[in-house]
């Protein structure tokens, strides 16, 4: 019975693995060999605030269970491209959009789509770390659930399971009912991480979540980023190229050339595109000649 | 420049000292427990500090104020929540109202509830009518106190909550307002403030009577600017000692309730 039942689950899954299969792979870096499906994927993405265009022509995927690192000089369009993955996008004033982004196959800007249903299955980690100063440690974590209205049980489990993964928990385990704005900036950003991780989204999108901490910090939430992709597709915008080859499996280069819209020069593994880049304009990049 | 600045604040410092020292020195003799607690039933200007006082004054003029509260206050957060979170098409043009009405002279307040209700037969003089008189003069001040408030809320926070699945509403009332909410409450405090000293719009709206009138909602009502008034325009001396008293009990209730407010508000953030 349990047999049968895993070999049709199988079946199932090479069978979704061969829909989700991006429509512009030559743009689309390479899934993981074996296991990894793509769950998130953006088509012939482009971007504008006003008559502006940001972002032109972005085709890429994230392949489950992965960390991909967004890099680039400033003001390319990594932030927007990113708020663009769980819709936050449309609440700046004149913001617009064409292409496709498409969540489990399904384009998420589809009007049938309840923007809030997917934020609560792609979460975010901001700049800036960013607790409810009027709650306390524990409601922090806790606050996703009642915001997003999820029904859930036991909420000494699920504040314990996020604060240990977030990596927070021995910190704090005596004083989960201190406010949180008592917590170092380190601690509030794995805080803001354990907040996003207990609703349980597929997928985590972090915007320069160390740009703000110190090095010990940015080590532990480095740590938990890898922990946390063991099951989660985790996409992470960083101006430090040394974080992203430590926590990346994949990393997609933006550049902005001139004013013009930005665009994707490359993208691949993260191996490939700071030992053996196959754009010049990434190979000065990563070797810190310009950005 | 900094003598300058020395020489402003002394003078406010001696303005306010001025203010307090006369309430209080002359106040303070007529105020009695007697003065607190009976009306003003069969009291005449001449009547001996000993009997009567402002009770019934007291009452109305925190029945008027209540009201007056009760329906600026929902009204004024609700259109500051307008202007800065929802930012409706509408919003530039609430503000612009918001603030024209901030203008409006409080004995035209007044006028408007008195032609509105009062001479059209929907209602006599009562506590109602110059609490919506008042809500008038509070709303302008408790919105864009309101609104200024909301402002510092970060947008941090805000993005976090909506990133977490959160409806816009559910970001309002679980996020914005408790973080704003001691500026909120200092915008309640200043919207009573702006009000509770006005006696042109309730001798258009409340009128005035020597009992303790307890319906909010029939008949006229005492209220203690009102009876400051009332007294201090008879001229004779005793009568004047009652509106020192009087003036001397409407500021000590201000100072009363804006600490219960302070201390509420304490409590609640610790618990």
């Amino acid at each position: 019975m349990n047999e049968t039942k895993t070999a049709a689950l199988e079946e199932e899954m090479m069978n979704m693995k061969n829909v989700r299969v991006p429509s512009s792979p030559q743009d689309v870096h390479p899934n993981k060999p074996g296991d990894a499906n793509v769950h998130l994927e953006t088509q012939n993405l482009h971007v504008w605030f006003g008559k502006r265009l940001i972002l032109e022509k972005v085709n890429l995927a994230f392949p489950e269970n992965s960390v991909t690192a967004l890099i680039g000089p400033s003001g390319c369009g990594k932030s927007t491209f990113i708020r663009v993955l769980n819709r936050m996008h449309e609440f700046i004033p004149g913001a617009a959009l064409a292409g496709r982004v498409l969540y489990d196959g399904q384009d998420m800007y589809d009007a049938s789509v309840d923007p809030v249903n997917i934020r609560t299955k792609v979460g975010m980690v901001f700049q800036k770390p960013n607790p409810f100063p009027t709650m306390s440690i524990k409601d922090n974590v806790l606050s996703g659930l009642k915001l997003a209205q999820m029904k859930y049980e036991n909420p000494e489990e699920i504040v314990r399971t996020c604060l240990e993964r977030a990596s927070l928990w021995n910190e704090v385990k005596d004083r989960l009912d201190a406010s949180a704005s008592s917590l170092s900036g380190g601690q509030q950003q794995r805080l803001c991480i354990a907040r996003s991780l207990a609703v349980s989204p597929k997928v985590l999108l972090m915007d320069e979540p160390c740009s703000a901490l110190d090095p010990g910090s940015t080590r532990r939430i480095e740590e938990t980023i890898r922990e946390i992709s063991s099951d989660m597709t985790v996409v992470i915008v960083t101006h430090n190229m040394a974080q992203a080859q430590r926590v990346s499996d994949y990393t997609a280069f933006f550049l902005s050339e001139d004013g013009a819209p930005a665009q994707v020069v490359e993208n691949a593994k993260t191996e490939e595109i700071f030992k053996k880049p196959k754009d010049s304009r990434t190979n000065d990049y990563v070797n810190g000649l310009f950005g | 420049m900094s003598v300058l600045s020395l020489i402003a604040f002394s003078l406010v410092i001696a303005l306010m000292g001025s203010v307090l020292f006369s309430v209080f020195s002359r106040g303070l003799p007529a105020i009695s427990l007697s003065f607190i607690t009976q009306n003003n039933t069969y009291i005449s200007p001449t009547t001996e500090l000993d009997y009567g006082g402002v009770g019934h004054a007291l009452l109305g003029t925190l029945m008027v104020v209540a009201i007056g509260m009760i329906i600026s206050v929902p009204l004024g957060i609700a259109s500051a929540i307008y202007i800065t979170d929802m930012k409706g098409r509408l919003s530039g043009f609430v503000r612009f109202m918001v603030q024209a009405m901030s203008g409006v002279p409080s004995i035209v307040a007044g006028l408007f509830i008195l032609a509105a209700f009062i001479l059209t037969d929907v209602s006599g003089f009562s506590a109602l009518t110059g609490g919506l008189a008042y809500s008038i003069l509070m709303l302008p001040t408790v919105a864009r106190t309101a609104e200024e408030v909301l402002k510092l809320v970060p947008k941090d926070l805000r993005d976090a909550a909506i990133a977490l699945g959160s409806s816009r509403a559910r970001v309002i009332m679980k996020i914005v307002l408790p973080t704003a909410r001691t500026g909120i409450l200092t915008a309640v405090i200043l919207g009573v403030a702006r009000v509770i000293g006005e006696t042109a719009p309730l001798l258009l709206t409340t009128s005035n009577t020597n009992g303790t009138n307890l319906n909010p909602f029939v008949d006229a009502v005492s209220t203690i600017p009102v009876y400051i008034f009332q007294f201090l325009s008879s001229g004779y001396p005793t009568a004047i000692n009652r509106s020192w008293g009087a003036a001397f009990v409407l500021m000590t209730t201000v100072a009363i309730l804006f600490a219960i407010a302070r201390i509420v508000e304490r409590s609640t953030k610790k618990g």
